[in-house]
């Protein structure tokens, strides 16, 4: 009784106190998924919090112990959290700036642009000169994958902005298109590719985190964290402009602005995310979605937890994939999507009378 | 003080606008009246900077592209004519995106109390909690002029008057809320701050309006007190009906009586 004296009733309309609570369960949900991570694979009996503390200077572990966790599982629970958190956040952002539960990066023609870069590596790569192929070595697919990402933005931006105003609408449309032309393209290259280039194919468009290393971590993750910093920028914008473009121009939002900042950062984010990772689908849309359910669309607490929601996800689904075809590894893609698809479906059933008013 | 310069605007190759004056002073309520298609949401869309045009609108002066997104925010709020909202908003959460708009930063201590009096000052008291997307038309409307008072509460701002810009703000309200906007658009004029408002109860508009602009057919027609624009045979040939202006003693104003066209024979 005292206690319900003390604390005022939390107000009516305000879920800022959920999103909040929310937030402190997700944070604890990230730490123990990132610490099941580093325990989860074949070699069972791995000391990880020995390794751990070893490496805090508490202790000691066995070098073979070191490297699995230090070298092997850090690298991947890490390239997981950031590129889960990476696709929820631009997933959001995306949503808020299309004013649709539906918008994914996707629309805006970053992944089949990312995928174009990364097919295109894969087969003609070997056609590169030596001295090129040398220098940029293992790096060629994910770069080519982010230049191929940021290229088709760039361009699909231009062609929506006309006297300094970007038009929403005709980026979704020109996306449609462009996204089908570089679909073609792919489509021949695929064509031309030997049978084990198109084996490779079909494994990076599936997705996978089971390549992280520290190396491709360190050069994918600055541009993603760069992003993800970026998005707390965008959150009053983005609540503005729920309303529109014009009514959030008039609460003194720089739309022009705001819509450059938000088209640039997620084709940073998910070109990175998609360069080191390869295709991995439906944890943009999803995880804002359940998100919204659960606390509302603010995106000032939207955007934090989708970032925490979508690491965890994506982290569960890394360790699903690890154990559903053992000892061998599932694509995560796969997983993610037979995940996500039922469960936007079941999202989608029980919200219908929402959706169709 | 808002004043609009030769105003033209086209849309393609037909002229919607052709060189209208329009100005407004703090202190009054002015509207804006005309048929169908005579351009008075166009000219208030001018006014804002939504729509592109040729002329000049100024604020104390300003001219408006002088002014950045955030010092228009702080000194003048516009209601749009329907308001749309894509996510699942509360009525609450809704009227305190008002709050931080104008605001370089989102701190919003000492003013988290105004959005509940701004929902009750528009007649949604226990509202909050409830979705903006199951609102009633007329409900969703006052929920929106809540979060516009919210963003310009005090009518007078370090000695700047601050703008109330409603488009059809009653369109979708029954008579009763319809008296109390118009009221309270009113009051926010006496207390200082300026109202310019595009409507199209001429009723309402004699009752509240200081000054009336008439537009017809893209080109103002008239300017000036409700008693001195709505006379008979102007608002008749604007409107294209029969139209007969009375001055019944309650409220010294005119009054407009429609007249069907068998008894005007």
């Amino acid at each position: 009784m005292a206690i319900a004296e003390t604390r005022p009733a939390p107000l009516a309309g305000d879920r800022r106190d959920k999103a909040r609570a929310l937030r402190l369960v997700l944070l604890v949900l990230l730490g123990l998924t990132m610490l099941l991570g580093l325990g989860w694979g074949a070699a069972g009996d791995t000391d990880v919090i020995g390794a751990l503390m070893a490496k805090a200077g508490i202790g000691e572990a066995s070098l073979r112990d070191m490297t699995i966790v230090w070298d092997i599982r850090m690298p991947r629970v890490l390239t997981g959290a950031l590129v889960g958190a990476a696709l929820a956040v631009a997933g959001a952002v995306m949503q808020g700036l299309f004013r649709n539960p539906l918008a994914d990066p996707g629309l805006v023609g970053v992944s089949a642009g990312a995928g174009f870069g990364a097919v295109a590596a894969i087969v003609l790569g070997g056609l590169l000169p030596l001295a090129l192929q040398n220098l940029v070595g293992s790096y060629l697919i994910p770069v080519a994958a982010f230049l191929g990402g940021w290229l088709s933005t760039i361009v699909l931006y231009k062609i929506a902005t006309r006297g300094g105003r970007t038009s929403v609408a005709t980026m979704l449309l020109a996306g449609i298109a462009l996204g089908a032309l570089t679909g073609a393209l792919t489509g021949f290259i695929v064509y031309k590719a030997t049978d084990d280039q198109l084996r490779d194919l079909t494994f990076w468009g599936m997705g996978s985190v089971a390549g992280a290393t520290w190396a491709k971590l360190l050069t994918a993750g600055p541009i993603i964290a760069l992003a993800l910093l970026a998005a707390p920028f965008l959150a009053r914008a983005l609540d503005a402009l729920a309303l529109g473009e014009a009514v959030a121009s008039h609460m003194g939002i720089d739309t022009q602005r705001m819509k450059r900042i938000a088209i640039l950062s997620v084709a940073g984010s998910v070109g990175a995310s998609v360069a080191i990772t390869g295709g991995i689908g439906f944890i943009g849309i999803v995880v804002p979605h359940l998100l919204r359910l659960l606390q509302g669309p603010e995106h000032r607490n939207l955007l934090p937890n989708a970032a925490l929601l979508g690491a965890i996800t994506l982290l569960l689904a890394d360790m699903i994939s690890r154990v559903v075809v053992a000892p061998a590894e599932l694509p995560i893609g796969i997983v993610t999507a037979c995940l996500g698809g039922p469960f936007f479906l079941w999202i989608l059933l029980k919200n219908r009378a929402l959706l169709e008013s | 003080m808002i004043t609009a310069t030769d105003i033209t605007v086209h849309f393609g190759t037909r002229k919607v606008l052709d060189r209208v004056h329009f100005s407004a002073a703090a202190g009054d309520v002015t509207a804006i009246v005309g048929p169908n298609g005579s351009g008075k949401t166009t000219l208030l869309r001018a006014i804002t900077g939504e729509q592109a045009f040729d002329g000049e609108v100024a604020l104390d002066g300003v001219p408006l592209p002088h002014l950045s997104p955030l010092d228009l925010a702080q000194r003048r709020a516009v209601l749009p004519q329907s308001g749309s909202i894509a996510f699942p908003f509360t009525v609450l959460e809704l009227v305190r995106l008002g709050l931080t708009a104008g605001l370089a930063t989102g701190r919003t201590e000492g003013l988290e109390h105004l959005p509940r009096t701004a929902l009750t000052r528009v007649g949604l008291e226990g509202f909050e909690g409830r979705m903006v997307q199951e609102l009633s038309g007329g409900e969703r409307q006052r929920a929106q002029l809540a979060r516009v008072l919210v963003q310009i509460w005090e009518p007078v701002l370090d000695g700047h008057p601050r703008w109330l810009i409603l488009d059809e703000p009653v369109s979708a309200l029954d008579i009763g809320h319809q008296l109390a906007v118009m009221e309270l658009a009113r009051d926010y004029a006496r207390r200082g701050g300026g109202v310019i408002a595009v409507m199209h109860d001429l009723n309402l508009t004699a009752m509240f309006a200081d000054r009336v602009t008439l537009l017809g057919g893209g080109e103002v027609q008239a300017e000036g007190t409700p008693q001195e624009v709505f006379t008979d045979g102007r608002l008749s040939a604007c409107y294209g009906c029969s139209l007969r202006t009375n001055t019944p003693p309650p409220t010294g104003g005119p009054w407009i009586l429609p007249q069907a066209s068998q008894l005007s024979m």
